[in-house]
Order: structure tokens, then sequence, then C-alpha cells
């Protein structure tokens, strides 16, 4: 984003800070809403050799979702099984503070866990522009007629890793690493401002 | 100024006359219509001396419609949007548009280089390589200058440009190029049968040549029927028709790169809107229906403002309601110039004469040129030019020689299919001979071409092959295509006689308008043995720049073929490379600009830094507190030795959250361990941290760091901050294809740990308060790891580690409380004056402790070179092991790692300094090794450094001289062990 | 360029690191001329104009190593299968 554009939506904003929370670009209804106030519980389970399908299963026992072994998401009301590798499955949580221990009960010698909710940013995007918004930075089809509800992928994002799965018809989730945010967010700002973007993150708005 | 739209027809074009827009081209206003290009308002307005030409300031006009214009080059817009070399022709006006002519001064039509003619014996053929052998200082002090301002083009803005562009990527089933008769068939064929499909044109308008047919089709005029079309195929959901975007490129794996000219006919982008877009259109079928390019017939004075191509003549009266001029007349070799010509002239335009090169022509054609008044020459050819801007002409007839009357020569020599794109995977284009013309060979994968760009020039036919091409690529992907509606166009016959140049005649001949090659210069390029297609290029210039040679490549080649007596297949055609037209640098960028050039990693405590009043600096992606100024402070080195000297005096804490964190957990996690560290690790007991080295394949060090053991079959490793995503590819690398049996499963952990490192005698003591469990140096011993809580409660890992040489902890924390943590440190530190230190102080301390670190880890280090030699395991193999015992890598000769001290103490060491035995000259072979790292360390009041020199740690106490030429210093040091501080470890272990 | 990977579907080349020739296998260490089978094993490598096997790695993605056939003249890619794959059906559990 140049620095003397007349409408640009980061002008007076550090690059080195996340931008607060506000409206950005087009005036009206917002083509995108952003926010990172939801901060769900999330661990890594990577199942060990052999154990990848029976990891699987016992996910989905748990946690009332079909799991398989393959890059999906498996949604509930209150947890999200999420495909990143063969056998290894992100688990989110919005009522299992210790969830590396409920997995590690639950999977006892079949797989490793490890306390990931610190080492993400969960960005919930909705709107009906969010596939608009994204394909300025993914290489990958999100197509809305192709990309379903409960499609994830594990894939780069204007050269950011992230693990993105589509939640419901215009609701997107992306899990960001925490020492990105602060360019993730630029540059869902500057993709997001010809649409209209609202950003809610906990920050002190903006004007 | 003189009557606006004077050259307008009345009715008809696809302008709307309601909308007029006021434009000013080099400061004198105009008016022209919504639908006008630039060219076509410059044309309505009777402007025709638009610039003057590259090397020799010949008055030049417009010649062509699209995106072929060798002339008609622009600077458009001004001051920081100014854009130089802006095609007329293809710039859509808008209300306000301001250009002017480029390469003119002081004037255009008095300009005082266009006695660069009389020059032009220097400037021909091969100018820029004969010039570079004239006397060297002529060239600098007077050719340089004198050309830089005789040859060349437009001006870039100076400032910085204050447009956004962007990227993005969008994926079909089939991607169709260009939205002329085939495109729009093939689209719709395929769209029809529910295939993703994106339509892309470079217009402003979709139809392609249908916007200048003035025929009807399915009973509505050409025009109507085109829209008709794109409103079909704009109401399917499955279909994205994208105007104004040029398909550049193919890439690989059905990769096209496209540019979205989005804002570009707005006086300035919207709010919020790009300027440009780059597409990265991915299709798994594409369908090149690029139409095909008019070429010229060359011959003496062809360059004088008022001769066109008679394709553009056709389309500014048919689409822009413009009269190129008063009195035209046509000059041609094939009858579909004269169908142009009549059908021109039915809509009102003034054509009066047809030259044709043929002795015969279609008697038909002949009569419904000679019905409709038109003076038919046939057998004739135009030999001169007259005017400053075209006036008359000289035609050579069979009977003889006679002067015309006329202010526009249209000029056809054919058609050439437009192939580019095709080329772009290597293929080469073939000649076909009945088309006198180059059509598409092996086309990248899944890409056809339909219509005229694979040479057939019919309407009715391209309608056809479009649709045939479409239903083709839609059912090779599987798709249900219903029988495709193709309306009937009846197509008169191809009829051409192949003819180039006219030789003999007077006056400069011109192959390549743009570069201002004639056909003089191809026949000096042959005499002086340039004579493949690819030299002649380069030597001549011809079909480099904007237009890369679309009218004038297929000419020079029949032009060379003639004086080789080759043939045209046998001489070659050049090869098209992307971009198939220009493409800014701002819209390859995108976002990413400025700040935003790259994604920046922040530390947990960055903000926390921020309020101390860190200076941050870059390393790699990470952005990190490099030292933290207090108020008074002279310079850098002050600040950050007052941090060393708190530290070492009593604590101080880092961030050290960028080191890679990698999660072990499995039975195996010991044993993997000991192939991938050159020391053991199977025996670490738990609760325990051991520092390791790891190597390449071919022995050299690939990164170091600790491992702790935190419960039987769970470890951590920390690398690097730089190795950090290389460390976990190899680790995967190894248990993914070198040892797959083994029970190891790998998760990084390094976004989900803050880890501060706390250092300095009083560490303990300020840890003691944060920690809720027990840290004494029983609980918690050297190179101890344990689980804990912190703060009344955090979760935390405990690891008794140091780099600085000081009683040392590192405390990791989930990252959302590491500022906290931070916090917490400072308020316990607080009565021992704790110190936030940055990385340049962390470096001072590892070089006064004598540790390695990047410097040293340079990939062409080897665990021996570092005095790691003895760290090795004997009893175990590991990754590296057997290639590091190769002689030349246990050369004792080899550089080593040491320590180094200016016998001078109050000089300053720099790192890169080369070491020479005293009195030894300064040669490559008396090299004996290089500083790697430097310091002044506040401890001991001197600069030291690290560095590898022969046999180094057999030689301490020598001295010997730094040498670096680069900055012209000499010094004397002398080689002593690595460790300046501390050398016995009873800090750390206290 | 844009590779299929078995887990993740088909990816940009830029999503993954590429380390070369996937038809070697390490050499044993405790071979007697084990010094001169790793010398071939890491510098000894071909080059050839058409059809090859190379390890890529999908860094930005399922985090997998594949084995990918790869024309090296056209950038066509045959295949990819995911190192662990053969490996594994032997060890996997019915
Ligand atoms: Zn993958």
């Amino acid at each position: 984003m140049a620095d003397h554009s007349s409408h640009d939506p980061l002008a007076g904003i550090p690059f080195d800070r996340v931008p607060p929370s506000g409206r950005y670009g087009a005036a009206g209804e917002p083509g995108v809403t952003v926010s990172t106030t939801d901060t769900p519980f999330i661990a890594l389970v990577v199942a060990r050799n052999g154990f990848a399908a029976s990891v699987a299963a016992r996910l989905g026992r748990a946690f009332g979702v079909e799991v398989a072994d393959r890059a999906g998401a498996a949604i509930s009301a209150a947890s999200t099984v999420v495909g990143t590798g063969p056998g290894r499955f992100l688990v989110l949580s919005t009522i299992e503070p210790d969830l590396e221990g409920t997995l590690r009960a639950l999977l006892g010698a079949e797989a490793a866990v490890s306390e990931q909710s610190d080492a993400s940013v969960a960005f919930n995007l909705t709107g009906e522009k969010v596939p608009d918004l994204l394909a300025k930075g993914a290489l990958i089809d999100l197509d809305p007629r192709v990309f379903l509800p409960g499609h994830a992928a594990t894939t780069v994002i204007a050269h950011i890793g992230v693990t993105l799965w589509r939640v419901h018809e215009s609701g997107w989730r992306l899990l960001v690493a925490r020492s990105f945010e602060a360019s993730f967010t630029r540059f869902l700002v500057a993709s997001g401002a010809e649409f209209g973007l609202a950003l809610e993150n906990g920050t002190a708005g903006r004007g | 100024m003189s009557a606006p739209n004077r050259n307008r027809l009345t009715s008809g074009g696809l302008i709307d006359r309601a909308k007029s827009l006021g434009f000013s081209f080099d400061g004198t206003s105009y008016q022209g219509y919504e639908g006008d290009t630039l060219a076509s308002a410059l044309l309505a307005n009777g402007v025709r001396l638009v610039g003057r030409s590259f090397k020799y300031h010949r008055p030049r006009g417009i010649v062509a419609a699209g995106a072929e214009e060798p002339n008609a080059l622009v600077e458009l817009r001004s001051g920081a949007r100014r854009e130089p070399n802006t095609r007329a022709t293809v710039t859509e006006l808008y209300d306000g548009l301001v250009a002017s002519s480029q390469n003119r001064w002081p004037s255009l039509a008095f300009d005082a280089l266009s006695l660069n003619r009389f020059l032009s014996p220097f400037l021909g053929a091969g100018f820029y390589y004969k010039t570079f052998m004239w006397p060297a200082a002529f060239w600098e002090k007077l050719y340089e200058p004198i050309i830089r301002r005789a040859a060349g083009l437009g001006r870039a803005a100076e400032e910085a440009d204050p447009d956004h562009y962007e990227k993005a990527t969008a994926f079909c089933d089939l991607l169709v190029i260009g939205a002329g008769p085939a495109g729009l068939m093939a689209a719709l064929t395929a769209a029809r049968s529910g295939a993703r499909v994106i339509l892309a044109d470079e217009d402003f308008l979709p139809g392609g040549g249908l916007n200048a047919e003035a025929g009807d089709i399915d009973r509505r005029p050409a025009p109507a029927f085109a829209a008709h079309v794109v409103a079909e195929l704009t109401s399917l959901p499955n279909v994205r028709v994208m105007r104004r975007t040029t398909v550049f490129g193919v890439y690989d794996s059905g990769t096209y790169g496209a540019l979205e000219r989005v804002s570009d006919h707005l006086p300035e982008p919207l709010p919020f809107q790009p300027r440009q877009r780059l597409w990265r259109l991915i299709a798994r079928r594409a369908v090149l229906a690029a139409g095909a390019t008019e070429r010229p017939i060359v011959f003496g004075g062809n360059d004088r403002p008022g001769v066109m191509l008679a394709g553009a003549v056709g389309t500014y009266v048919q689409r822009h309601a413009v009269l190129p001029g008063q009195k035209i007349a046509l000059f041609a070799n094939n009858d579909g110039a004269w169908r142009e010509m009549l059908a021109a002239q039915a809509a009102g335009a003034p054509v009066e004469t047809i030259i044709d090169v043929r002795a015969e022509v279609a008697p038909a054609l002949v009569a419904a040129a000679r019905a409709e008044g038109l003076r038919v020459l046939t057998g004739a050819q135009v030999i001169a030019t007259a005017g400053k801007t075209l006036t008359g002409l000289t035609v050579a007839t069979p009977s003889g020689t006679e002067r015309i009357a006329a202010d526009t020569l249209a000029v056809s020599g054919g058609w050439s299919p437009a192939v580019h794109l095709t080329c772009h995977h290597g293929g080469k284009p073939m000649w076909d001979a009945g088309l006198a013309a180059f059509v598409p060979g092996t086309c990248p994968p899944g890409l056809s071409v339909a219509g005229a760009a694979r040479g057939i020039f019919g309407l009715g036919a391209c309608l056809k092959d479009g649709a045939a091409m479409g239903a083709e690529a839609a059912e090779a992907l599987g798709f249900t295509v219903p029988a495709p509606d193709v309306p009937e166009v009846a197509d008169a016959a191809f009829a051409l006689t192949p003819f180039w140049h006219v030789e003999g005649s007077k006056g400069p001949a011109f192959v390549d308008l743009q570069n201002d090659v004639t056909a003089k210069d191809v026949g000096i390029a042959h005499k002086e043995g340039f004579r493949s297609v690819e030299l002649l290029k380069r030597y001549t210039t011809l079909g480099m720049a904007t237009d890369q040679g679309r009218t004038s490549n297929v000419t020079g080649l029949a032009i060379m073929a003639s004086l080789t007596g080759a043939s045209i297949p046998e001489t070659g055609t050049t090869i098209f490379r992307p971009p198939y037209t220009p493409v800014s640098l701002g819209a390859l960028a995108g976002h990413h600009r400025g700040k935003d050039f790259r994604p920046v990693r922040l530390t947990p405590t960055h903000e926390w830094a921020r309020a101390q009043g860190a200076v941050f600096i870059e390393t790699g992606a990470w952005l990190r507190a490099q030292y933290f100024p207090r108020k008074g402070e002279k310079d850098w080195l002050e600040t950050v030795s007052r941090e060393v000297t708190a530290v070492r005096a009593s604590v101080g804490l880092i961030d050290v959250s960028t080191f890679g964190k990698i999660d072990l957990q499995g039975a195996d996690v010991g044993a993997f361990l000991d192939r991938v560290y050159i020391n053991g690790f199977a025996g670490l007991a738990v609760g325990k941290a051991r520092y390791g080295v790891m190597l390449r394949e071919d022995g050299m060090v690939m990164d170091d760091g600790t491992t702790a053991r935190l419960s039987p079959e769970h470890y951590v490793m920390t690398t690097t901050t730089a190795n950090a995503a290389k460390v976990f590819q190899h680790l995967e690398f190894c248990l993914q294809v070198l040892w797959p049996e083994l029970d190891v499963a790998l998760s990084s952990v390094s976004e989900q740990w803050a880890q501060i490192a706390l250092a300095g005698p009083r560490a303990r003591d300020v840890l003691a308060r944060v920690a809720d469990g027990d840290v004494s140096n029983a609980a918690l011993p050297f190179m101890g790891a344990i689980e804990c809580t912190v703060m009344g409660g955090v979760k935390a890992r405990l690891f008794r580690l140091s780099f600085s040489g000081e009683l040392g902890y590192e405390i990791a924390v989930p990252a959302r409380h590491g500022a906290a943590l931070a916090a917490a440190l400072m308020q316990a530190g607080e009565e021992f004056g704790i110190t936030p230190y940055g990385i340049e102080a962390l470096g001072v301390m590892r070089i006064e402790k004598g540790h390695v670190s990047g410097n040293e880890l340079s990939g062409q280090t080897t665990a021996g070179d570092l005095g790691f030699g003895r760290m090795a395991s004997t009893k175990k193999d590991y990754i590296g092991r057997v290639m590091a015992a190769r002689p030349g890598l246990t050369d004792p000769e080899r550089p080593c790692f040491v320590g180094f001290r200016p016998v001078d103490r109050s000089r300053r060491l720099r790192a890169g300094a080369h070491f020479l035995k005293l009195g030894a000259a300064p040669t490559l072979a008396n090299d004996q090794g290089y500083m790697t790292s430097v310091a002044y360390s506040p401890h001991l009041r001197h600069w030291i450094g690290l560095g590898l020199i022969k046999r180094g740690p057999e030689r301490l106490g020598e001295r010997v001289r730094a040498y670096d030429p680069v900055r012209g210093e000499e010094i004397e040091v002398e080689i002593c062990a690595p460790g300046f501080i501390d050398p016995e470890g009873v800090r750390l272990r206290g | 360029m844009r590779i299929p990977c078995p887990y993740c579907g088909e990816r940009d080349a830029h999503e993954f690191a590429t380390l070369g020739d996937a038809t070697l296998t390490r050499p044993d260490p405790a071979a007697a001329d084990a010094d001169a089978q790793f010398h071939d094993y890491v510098y000894l490598r071909d080059n050839p104009a058409g059809a090859h096997e190379e390890w890529w790695y999908h860094a930005n993605g399922c985090r997998q190593w594949l084995r990918v056939a790869r024309d090296t003249r056209t950038h066509a890619i045959s295949g990819a299968v995911a190192a662990r794959a053969t490996e594994q059906a032997s060890g996997e559990p019915a």
C-alpha cells in the first residue's frame, strides 16, 4: 500500500502494530466482517505411526462429529476437528480449558498432543465478499461453489501460512500464527477495503 | 482550436454522443465521447501528428486501433501519476484526460532533434554496439548525453506511485482469451454446459472485431449480437466476464497471468479501488481467441502521419464513427482490405482510390469498387509519400508513375494470427504459405486456439470454430455440451498475394516504426552477417519495446528472407515470451510494497519492548529489540555497553521467543536425536537439557541448540532463529524418508511459547519471585529443565541455560502471557536494577563468552572447526558423520575457531578482516582465515573478536595481522582462547 | 507450477521446498566403502533432461515429503506420492 494514497485504509497505522478495531474502506454495509475476539482452546494431535484411523475415530466419538483422516473440518457446537496433514488434527474447543490433558487421556499412546491455544490467532470472517478478499492472497480455489462448508486447507495467504475452513454458508475461519497477526490483519484491511471491512479484535476502536 | 469532432460522422458507431468528454493533448483542449479511445478522439478532432520517433525524431501519427500500435505513444496524466509510453489506441477516454506527446523538443510541431536524421548513419543498425567502439572518453562526455536526449521514449514519474495495486487468483474449467467472434462462441458454448468459464478481453467493450463489423449476425447488427452474447454470459453464475483484462502469459500447470486495468479509464481510482489487478488464472483448459494483427507493406515514406493500417481505418469508421481523413486511399495485396474499404465507404468515409500490388483482382470486387465510384489501380505500388502529414502519394503503375492526392493511406499487407501465447512454452509457430502467415505450432498443454488466431479469417468460420473449440474443451473436461447454436454468416473467399516491401521506393522505408528500423537497416544486418532472426532483432532492435514487433516481425523476416534467398520458414521467427503487453511493476508487487514488502513477525513482547523504548531491527522475518536506549546516551555502543554491564553485574532480560521450538514425542525420540545430533542424547535424563550440534549430510554444521527431556517420551528442541524452518524440514525428512520406522511425532510449538531469557548473578533471585515453586540450585541445577507454573498459576517451562555466560534461565509461558511475564520480571527485578537488553547486547555477551552463532555457522564450518570435535560421539552413527571424516574436512590446516584481541587495546576490530602472518604479503596464498565476529567488551574495556584461523587452538598467544582492505585497515592481533570471560564456567553454575 | 499433493490437492509450487533426486537411497554408514558411497549420494547427482523423481516437502501445507514425478523439460508432473505411503503400507493396522 502506497504511503501517499488518498485512500490508504492503513494510513497512519504503524506496520508493526495490529490495526485497531473499526471500520475500514468503503462506507455502507461491510462486505466483510473480521473478528478475532473468540479465543478457542486449541491443541494439535499427531497420530503415532499406524494410529491415524484410530485417532480419527476416537476424536469423532469424543466430540460427536465425523472425523476422517483428510483435509476437512468436522464442526459441532463447541468443538471443531480440522485435518492439517495425514494423522494430524487441530482440535478446537470453546469449553475444554485443559484440552491438552483431555486429549492425552483420550488418545493415550496413540498420539502426541501439544498445547497450541496461544500459537495462533483465530480470525472469523463473515460476509458475502470473504471469498473475493481471500482470493487476493490465496492460491487455492475458494470459490464458494467448490469450497463448501466443512472443507479445510492448510496453505499460504499473502505469504503467511494459514489453516482455514469454511464454517457455514458465509462464515470462514482462519488460524494464523500469532507472530503474523499484524501483517495478516494489514493484508485483510488493505484487500477488504474495497468491500468495506469491519474489524473487531478487542483493541481500542478508531473513530 | 478547430471545430470539435470535425471528423466525426453524425450517426453510427459505438459511442454515446450524449456523453461528451473533455480532454487535452499537449495543452490544447478537445472533446470526445464515451466509447472513444484517446486515438479515436484525437482523429475525430483532426489531430494527426501525435509523437516523434525514437531515434530520428520523425513526425508520427496513429497507425493502428489496438495493442499493436507502434507510434502513438503518449505520456498520460501528470505528476506522480504520469505514465510514459501509453498507447493512445488502447487508452479509454475519460473526462479530464491529460496527455502529452513525448520525445519532442522543444515542441511536437518543431523538433530541433529531427536533425537526427543527419546523424542517421550513426544511429542505424547496430548503433548500440558500434557506439561502444568509439573512444571511451567520447562516449561518456559527448555521445551518451546527446544520445540520451535524442533517442528514447517517455519520462517516468519522479514521485512514488500514489495508487494501490493488488493481486488475485481465480480458478476455472475453461479460460477463453479474447471476446471476439470465436471467443464469444467458445465461452457461450462451454458456459451452457455448466463449466466454470472465465472470458478475458483486453478491450473495454467485449466483441473484438464484431465491434467494427458492418454486417448483421442473427438479424442483429454485429456489435449488438456481441452485446447479446455478453449479456447472456454475464447472467450465468458459472461465468466471469473480465473486461479491460489482458492475458499476458502462459505459465506451468494451466496458470495464466492477466492484468486487469480496473481504474485506468478513470482520472484516478475510485476510493479503495486498486488501479490495476494482477490475476493468476488457473484453468484446466484454455481457448486462445486473440484474433489477428494486420501488417503493413513497407515502402518509402511509410511513416508519414496519415499512413495507417486498413483495419484501423475500418475500426475508426465503424466503431468510433470517426473519419481518419477526407481523402482516403488503400494500398493492399488482399481482398479483405478492399471489403473493409467498401464497408467504410458505405458508412460515409471518403475512400477514393484503391492501389493493389496484384495485377489480377477478382473482377466482381473490382466492379463493386468502381460501382461505388472508386478509382482502382492494380499492379501498382506506392513508391513515395509527401507532406508533413500526408498530402499525396506517388504511385508506380504498369503505365507509369503518377501522383495521387490523399490525406490518409490505408495499408494492408495481410494478417498475422496473434500466436504469441502459444509460444510461451517454447512452441514455434508454423508458416502457412496459403495464408502467408505464421499459425500456431505446438501449444502449451491445455491450450487450444480458435478463429483468426489460428488463421481462420472469415467471420462465419470464426463463429463456428469458436463454438467447436469451446465444445471440445468442455467435453474433454467431462461436461455434456448442448449442441452449439451458431449463426450462419457467409464468408467471402480469402485472397492474398504475399507482398512485403516496395523496393526502390524513395525515402526511408520503415519496417519497425517504434524502433525506427528501416528496410535498409535489415540490409545492413544482412551484409554484416547478423542474419539469424535472433541476431537481426538484437542488432537492429527490430521487434523490441512496447509493441514487441506486432506489426513488424513478419515483414522484417520476409525482407531478410528475400536477401538471403531462403524461404520465410527457413529464416525462422522470433520466440514470443511473456508478457504479451507491458505489465506495470506495481501490479506485480500488489499489496507487498513498502513496509508490506513481506510479512513481519512480531515477538510476544513487541508492544512491551516498544513501551520500554526499544529500537527494533529485522532479523529474518522477525522484528526484534536491538537495544533500549536511554536519555542522554550518545550512541548505540554506550547503550549496549550499559546493558551488558548491567547483566554481568546484576540481572537483565531478553525475549528469545524467536528460537525454533520443536516438540518431539514417542518411544524412539532418544534414538532419533542420537542420529541427528553429533553428540549422544539417549542418556539424557528427564528434567535435563543438553546442548547439541547437528550436521548436514555433507559433514558441515547445520545448526545448534538445546534439547530438553520433559518426560520419558516427551522432548522439546530449540533451534536458532534463522534455521527454525530448515531444521523442522530436515527432521521431517529424516522421519518420513530415512527412518519411517521410528516412533517420533513432531509438532512445531514455536508460536505457542513466549520465551524470555533471564541472565545475571541476580537471575535466580528474580526468578524466585515470579516462579510458583522451588528454583533453587538443587531444584533447578545447571542444564535443568522443568515444567511448573509462574505468576500464580500460569503454565511454564523453566530451562537453566546460558548464552551470556552468566547464571541464566529461559522461561517459557504460553505466548499470550509473554508480555505479562516480562512485566512481572521487571517488577520482581526492580530492586536489582533489572535491565531489558536487546540482541546487540546478547551478541556482545556471547562473543565475550566465546559461543558460536550465525556468523560461525556459515555452512562452511565443521564441528571440528568450531571446537566441537570432542563432542562428536564415536559410539554411534549420525547424519554427516561419514562425510565429516573426509581428509579435507579433518585437515589440521583448516581454519579453526579461536578468539582475538588487538595488541594495541585501543584499536577497533573489524569482522571480515583476513588474517595474515606478520610480514606476509596480502595474497590469497597467504590467507590464514578471517574474523567472524567482533564486539566491544565492556567487561574487558577493549574490542574482542572471534574467528577462524589455520591451526588456531595450537597458536594461542601468537600475533598475526588482521587485514581489512575494504576499510583500508590493518591491525595486529593476538590469538587467544575463545572464552574472554569466566572460561571455567563458574558463573553459570553458581 | 502446481503439484498434486495426495493430501491437500493441487497446490502452487511456492508452498513447497525441493530437495532434488528421490531415486537415491541413503547408503549404509557401516559399509566398508561408506565414504565412497556417501560421496556419490551427496554430490554425484544426475540432472536428467526428461522424466525425473524428486523430493518436494509441502512446507506450507500438510508437511509431507512427496516423491514427485516431473519432466524437467516441460514441468509436466505425472504424479506425487507421500514418502511414507509406501513405507507404512505394511505397518498400518488393517
Ligand atoms: Zn500437502
